[in-house]
């Protein structure tokens, strides 16, 4: 039974946020939980769907975030209470549902968690999340701590009963991936009887479309606003202590918390007011009303975008308040980028109140001598990669120069490290195209990455744009094919566009923690289900060329890649073979060893592989035995035939 | 019933695949175990394996998921680059830096893009930062202990050996038998003890 299932009311336990969350969903008795794995919020249902077993809700993994959202939304529809848990981009996926399903409303609790990414630690964009509670007039909870996470869950799914509205619940990185203490509570279900009812308050009441029309559904939102005010003034999650100076700081999420420790830093915490809001949308305006008429500078805290500092200056200006506000409008105490933290709010509350901060030059001068020693560390992909042998076969199929420039779309997964270059050395931006190629490693190959399912696409544009010495690939892995690289693919047949595009199946989500896709042979309660091939899928779509290939024998995917590269018309290869990790931790590394005998003339092709088990040192190669899974890639590239393979007796 | 404490700011660092944030789950583990209130703020990139990666374990009464710069009592790593790289960051001035001394090449120097410093200029640049500076070949201890995945219960032994965090071997036994089976149990307790005599004997 996983620990979150039943765990004795008043225990206290060391919780991730996203575990504090999923914990919160279950003490409010969810019954339907669909997601999308996306880092930083993909434990949320990780956690669910092990406690759905124990439990006996339903929860899934769902091939895209869109569906997750939808799939949620119908079974509010039938009075359950729900969750959806996403990324900020996949955010983005969902967001042509979430600016309609406000206009019919739902029934059942529906809690949206978005995680965040200040920072981009994992995420292509740095999108502030909250900004699109405003936009669908959807209220916004957004916690400071793990109990508040929780507890917060918990609001947000009566919350949504009541207004009869998805309520979203904003945490960011340093909350889903921090962890922190939270007590245990009960478990206290919705009191809805489930059922559908067409005509729910309103006649055809889920039909966005449907009479009394969608404008009148459209007022019928805005008619709830005044209950989602009071709902925001009458949070308990809004916390305001007065202090002797006329300063606030008015802060929320983990602002909060860094702005917490920068008043303590700053000996302020008797001085100036401190106000956490639980609601960044809408504000509790009358509530922060006395704050904004005893203070002449406020200091908005916040990670992300200015929308609780913009709220507050509206408000301010329309109660004739002279207030002055630091924040990140205008000449900003804070950048409109990165992320948050106490460093930085420190600066800022020290300008607010116009305390000189002391600078030790000598630290600076030290702290400065001791980095000039730390060489970076370029992310790779793992030991044993598949992915390893797929991009060797296309680097070899693919020999860029003035008369064949490729252009290589990359996507998100794994082998989106393709992309992130050798530290080290920054590429010449000005270089001649048949020299982009920085190193022989796969790590600078990839030349466009932006979000799930658009290297095809890319790809596609490129090849309609008449550049003539070109050729344009495309890459994606398993579970971005399944995502949203179907329409695309369907696209690239019927108008016929000359490019190639390479399937890597490893057979499960691997980035985002090893979930399980349609490839993986199991559905997301790890029963066994049958695998959906892509080959047939691919070929239904009326791909001619499609070769499918192990990339463990390099020789058969470099034919397969000249092959693909060669076809005039859409082509797909399709590399498949387990991904390296999966396969050691469920069977260990196997009864051999490879090393690197005398034989090795130091010619470096082996380290141009990109294994990180792969070592160079004093002019000849050699294998980390800690890291190497013996999966026989680097042997069929040695020229010398130095590197053995044999059995550990 | 949380125990008040001076806060006590802790950062595991290692390269992807080690276990440091393992490491600091059980840290942090412990700390709740032994009555403290705890934050731990997990750092990684993308990539599961290979990547720079630490942890911060925030013990007492603190908001804030992550330290400030030079706010570290102690940085424990196991790989000697990473401890570096964190150390000139966080590590506070008198601060104990703990550091395997068994590296793990990055694909930067495999290639020949930078040469990895020795481990004599890594021992340097942290004494320059006013560090107490440890060695450990905790790589060979956890090796003698059974299993090379041991190594961060062999770093964590000689952690609690400095006394530096009000944590105990009692809190990270405890939170190792609520985490593992007992034959891991069994080579993590042995690798621990290791670790702990070590640094006993070198203090």
């Amino acid at each position: 039974m996983n620990r979150l299932s039943n765990p004795q009311a008043g225990k206290k336990m060391v919780l991730m946020g996203n575990e504090a969350i999923a914990r919160g969903a279950i003490e409010s008795g969810v019954k339907v939980v669909a997601a999308y794995p996306g880092t930083p919020s993909s434990e949320i249902v990780e956690v669910l769907l092990e406690c759905s077993k124990d439990l006996g809700f339903y929860a899934e993994w769902s091939v895209n975030e869109k569906i997750s959202f939808e799939v949620s939304t119908g079974a509010s529809l039938m009075g359950v209470r729900t969750l959806t848990a996403l990324k900020g981009a996949g955010l983005n996926v969902i967001m042509d549902m979430l600016m309609t399903i406000p206009y019919t409303g739902i029934r059942g609790g529906f809690l949206l968690v978005v995680a965040d990414d200040p920072g981009a630690h994992y995420s292509s964009n740095e999108q502030d999340s909250r900004m699109a509670a405003q936009w669908a007039n959807l209220l916004c909870l957004e916690p400071e701590n793990h109990q508040e996470a929780k507890e917060m869950a918990k609001a947000a799914f009566e919350i949504s009963e009541r207004l009869e509205l998805p309520v979203i619940l904003r945490s960011a990185t340093r909350l889903s991936h921090c962890s922190g203490v939270v007590e245990m509570g009960t478990v206290k279900p919705s009191e809805m009887v489930p059922g559908f009812n067409k005509h729910y308050k309103l006649p055809y009441r889920w039909n966005v479309y449907g009479p009394p029309g969608t404008e009148n559904k459209h007022a019928w939102q805005l008619a709830q606003l005044p209950a989602m005010r009071n709902e925001a003034e009458c949070s308990p999650f809004t916390q305001i202590s007065k202090g002797k100076s006329p300063v606030a700081i008015i802060s929320c999420g983990l602002g909060a918390a860094y702005s917490r420790e920068a008043v303590r830093i700053l000996g302020q915490e008797k001085n100036i007011w401190f106000v956490k809001v639980g609601t960044p949308y809408p504000i509790p305006s009358e509530k922060l009303l006395p704050v904004l008429k005893s203070c002449k500078k406020v200091l908005v805290v916040e990670d992300g975008d200015p929308l609780m500092e913009t709220q507050l200056r509206v408000f301010a200006q329309q109660q004739r308040l002279p207030v002055q506000f630091f924040g990140k409008v205008g000449e900003g105490v804070f950048a409109l980028h990165g992320e948050l933290n106490t460093d930085k709010a420190v600066t800022a509350l020290a300008k607010t109140l116009e305390i000189d901060l002391p600078v030790d030059l000598q630290r600076e001068t030290a702290k400065k001598e001791a980095n000039s020693v730390v060489v970076p560390r370029s992310s790779t992909l793992c030991a044993g990669c598949p992915h390893l042998g797929t991009y060797w076969a296309m680097k070899r199929a693919l020999k860029p120069g003035v008369e064949n420039v490729p252009v290589i779309n990359g996507d998100i997964g794994c082998y989106e490290q393709a992309g992130y270059g050798v530290k080290g050395q920054m590429p010449d931006a000005s270089a001649d195209p048949s020299r982009r190629y920085l190193s022989r490693l796969p790590y600078d190959f990839l030349d466009t990455l932006h979000i799930m399912g658009s290297g095809i696409s890319l790809a596609q544009g490129e090849a309609h744009s008449g550049v003539e010495n070109g050729q344009y690939w495309a890459v994606a892995g398993d579970s971005t094919f399944y995502h949203s690289c179907m329409p695309g693919l369907v696209n690239a047949v019927w108008n016929n566009a000359n490019i190639t595009f390479v399937v890597m199946d490893n057979y499960w989500t691997s980035m985002t923690g090893h979930q399980v896709c349609p490839a993986t042979g199991l559905n997301p309660r790890n029963q066994d289900t049958k695998i959906i091939p892509i080959e047939n899928i691919v070929q239904s779509i009326g791909v001619e060329q499609i070769e499918v290939v192990d990339p463990y024998d390099i020789s058969a995917t470099i034919a397969a890649m000249k092959k693909a590269s060669s076809f005039e018309g859409p082509s797909v290869v399709i590399a498949r073979r387990e991904c390296a990790l999966q396969v050691l931790r469920r069977s260990g590394k196997g009864s051999t060893r490879t090393f690197v005998t005398d034989a090795c003339t130091g010619c470096t092709i082996c380290v141009q592989l990109g294994c990180p088990a792969t070592t160079f040192e004093n002019n000849m190669a050699g294998i980390d035995p800690l890291l190497c899974v013996n999966c026989g890639m680097c042997k069929q590239l040695c020229p010398e035939n130095a590197i053995i393979e044999e059995v550990v007796q | 019933m949380i125990k008040d404490s001076v806060v006590t700011n802790i950062i595991v660092s290692g390269v992807g695949g080690q276990g440091s944030i393992l490491t600091s789950h059980l840290l942090a583990d412990a700390a709740l175990i032994e009555g403290f209130d705890v934050k731990l703020a997990e750092t990684f990139g993308a990539a599961t394996r290979g990547g720079s990666v630490y942890a911060h374990v925030r013990i007492g009464e603190v908001w804030a998921p992550m330290m400030r710069e030079d706010e570290a009592d102690v940085v424990i790593s196991l790989e000697p680059l990473e401890g570096l790289r964190v150390a000139t960051k966080f590590l506070k001035p008198g601060g104990y830096a703990l550091i395997n001394t068994h590296p793990w090449y990055p694909v930067d120097v495999t290639v020949g893009r930078v040469k990895y410093p020795s481990l004599d200029a890594i021992t340097d640049a942290l004494k320059k930062l006013d560090a107490k500076v440890i060695t450990i070949d905790a790589t060979s201890l956890a090796i003698e202990a059974g299993d090379s995945r041991s190594l961060n219960s062999v770093v964590l032994g000689g952690l609690i050996a400095l006394e530096v965090t009000p944590i105990s071997q009692d809190g990270i036994f405890k939170a190792m038998q609520e985490k593992w089976k007992e034959r891991l149990v069994k080579i993590n307790q042995k690798a621990f003890q290791l670790g702990y005599d070590f640094v006993n004997s070198v203090l």
